[in-house]
This record gives C-alpha cells, structure tokens and sequence, in this order.
C-alpha cells in the first residue's frame, strides 16, 4: 500500500492515524473500557425493534403538528416491552402481561426497581438520563433485558 | 439511512478476515478485559469521528458513545462477522447519532428537514470512514510495536505542531545528521509490519482502479 520510495506519504498518513487518536477525549475512551463492567449478564435479551424517533413516517406527522410521544418496542424470543416516554417518567408494558419487576439500569449500575402489575404495567419514575436498560424479572426466575437506550 | 449489510459488504471485500479483530472479539467475549481495552483503544477514534461529523455536543457524543459500547458488550458472543465489527461500529455509531438528532429536532420542532444535517447521505462517505479507521488503527498498532528509539522518533516527527530536527535532536540525544536516515531505516519498519502490510495496495487509490496484483 505505501510505496517503498515514499516517505512522506507514509509519514502523512502515520500523521493522520496519531491525530485522530489524539483527538479523542480520554474521557470517551475510558467510558468505552467500563462499559465491559455489564459483560456476562446472564439474561435473555429484548433487542429495540421499534424507534417513534426514527420512524420517517412519523416525522412527517410531527413536522406537520401531531403531538410527538416517543415510543420504543424492545422484544426477545417471547415477549416484548413496550415503552412510552412521558414527560417525566417511564409509562411501560410487558406483553404479554405477567407479574414481576422492572429494574433500571445504567452505565454506573442499578438504578431503582419498580413493580409491574397484573397488566404488565409499569411506571419508571424519574426517567433516566444516559444510557439505560431495564430488566424485567418474575418471582419464578424469567429475567429479561432489554438492549441499551438513550433517550 | 445506511443500511447495515451494505456496510458489512464492504467491510468484508476490503477487510477480508483480520485476524487481530477476530481475535480480539473472540477473546472479549471470552471474558477478556485486556482484549476488550484494545478494542476500545483501538475504534474510539471511528466511534468519536462519526459522532464528531453528526457535530453533537460532547455530551451527546459521549451518551451515544458509552451507548455503542454497551450495544457491542451484548453483543460480543452474537457478531455473526467479528472482522466486520469496524463497520459495525460505524452503523451502529451513525444509527444512534441519528437518534440523537432526530429527538432533538422533534423536542424543538424545527422546521428544517432531517436529511439537511446527515453528513453520510452518500453511502460512500461513511464507507470511506470506516476505511481510513481500519488504516489508522493499523498504522497505530504498527507504529506501537516498533523498536523504542523509532516510537520515540517517529512520534515527534508526526507532532503537532512539527517539531525541527534540532529540537529532536536534543530531545532524543541523536546528531541531527542521523535523523535522515534513522527516520528511513524506521519508517521502512513501520511498512513492513504485518498490520500494514496487511492493509493491501487497494487502501490508497493511488494504482489503476481495479488495482494490480499483490506485492
């Protein structure tokens, strides 16, 4: 790739390679070696499968003046968790409906466990800022995560 | 919007298979701290390149970056393609700064389409970024393997700003006639080295298109 009678266009791009390093805060790096703090958690996974802020049709809707509400779906293999970003909390669904508990997760660990009832509903209050997930567990050992979001 | 496999393609006709980047996959998702460290060190660059060209705020930039990070965590044992991952890493970047911009502009109700701030309209460009990336990360990785005194030397020659040949001379202890060809001797280490030799001719579109045969 670099030609043997070429230095300097090695030594630019050996410029470029070390800039570019060098660029980046080590606040941002060091945040990405921690994030592997979370590696092995023994749960099913829900992946996000529906996002209302990347739904283009949707943005049309809102250009045009409908109120926006942000929706997220996260699903695994047997259920899903349907979200609803109110004003200051979480409003939340596991379908289908069961008993348990939802707990917040952040980048710096758990951050709170709230009931679900009969109807699968659950509130997460106040909502998270940065990156979270929650985690949905059952009295009989069902524990579900969903994949990490930031709102 | 950048679909993932049109990245994964590229990613896999230009990269072939990277043994280091399969490697460090296999071993991060073996619960390898170090390994999960490098890789890190090593796409941080490309993660905070594409946040930076979406120009987010550095709080953004970092809630999107710890967020890709935690998406790779889960995902370590799942990459169908590990020597993908540098393209991975770049959808997934691009994914959630697109999320990033589009709540923004929701909860301020702009009247400004989306599409005018996506700096990778073209799918072209965020190939390109994962491209130079890869070729960064590599002349990176080569330049720390090399001999000290050639760290030492090539790393103030790329200083910024430019250092002259008298101050590293002082600095290295070295006459500032054998800089020259110190610098020649070390430079043609750094292109020998397996990680950028592995890189291919075809990086630079320097050779007819289509490219010659290997060297």
């Amino acid at each position: 790739m670099f030609d043997s009678a070429d230095d300097e266009q090695l030594l630019a791009a050996l410029r470029q390679a070390v800039r570019a390093r060098q660029a980046v805060p080590s606040r941002f790096v060091e945040m990405g070696k921690n994030a592997y703090a979370w590696h092995n958690i023994d749960a099913e996974l829900a992946e996000l499968t529906y996002d209302s802020s990347t739904d283009t049709e949707l943005s049309a809707a809102v250009r045009s003046g409908t109120a926006p509400i942000r929706a997220l779906t996260f699903s695994s293999a047997h259920l899903s968790i349907e979200v609803e970003v109110a004003e200051a909390s979480l409003l939340g669904q596991v379908i289908p409906p069961r008993e348990g508990t939802i707990e917040t997760e952040t980048s710096a660990g758990a951050a709170g466990t709230t009931p679900v009832d009969q109807a699968g509903c659950f509130a997460v209050e106040p909502k998270p800022s940065g990156p979270f997930r929650l985690r949905w567990r059952t009295a009989d050992g069902a524990d579900v995560v969903t994949a990490w979001v930031t709102l | 919007m950048v679909e993932g496999e049109q990245v994964t393609e590229l990613v896999r006709t230009r990269m072939r298979d990277d043994p280091s980047v399969v490697a460090l996959v296999a071993r991060a998702a073996d619960g390898d701290q170090h390994a999960w460290d490098e890789i890190v060190e090593r796409y941080a660059p490309l993660v905070w390149s594409v946040c930076m060209r979406y120009r987010l705020t550095s709080h953004d930039a970092e809630d999107v970056g710890q967020t890709v990070w935690l998406l790779l965590v889960e995902q370590l044992g799942r990459l169908r393609e590990p020597a993908a991952l540098p393209g991975w890493l770049a959808t997934t970047t691009h994914r959630e700064c697109l999320r990033v911009v589009a709540v923004a502009r929701r909860s301020q109700s702009m009247g400004s389409k989306l599409e005018d701030t996506l700096p990778f309209a073209d799918p072209s460009a965020i190939d390109q970024e994962i491209i130079t990336a890869e070729r960064n990360a590599a002349l990176r990785a080569a330049l720390a393997e090399l001999p000290e005194h050639c760290r030492e030397l090539l790393s103030m020659l790329v200083s910024d700003p430019p250092r002259s040949y008298a101050e590293i001379s002082a600095a290295l202890r070295i006459p500032v006639g054998s800089i020259g060809p110190q610098r020649a001797r070390c430079l043609e280490r750094l292109r020998k080295s397996t990680t950028v030799i592995a890189l291919g001719e075809d990086e630079i579109p320097t050779s007819a298109p289509g490219g010659g045969p290997r060297v």
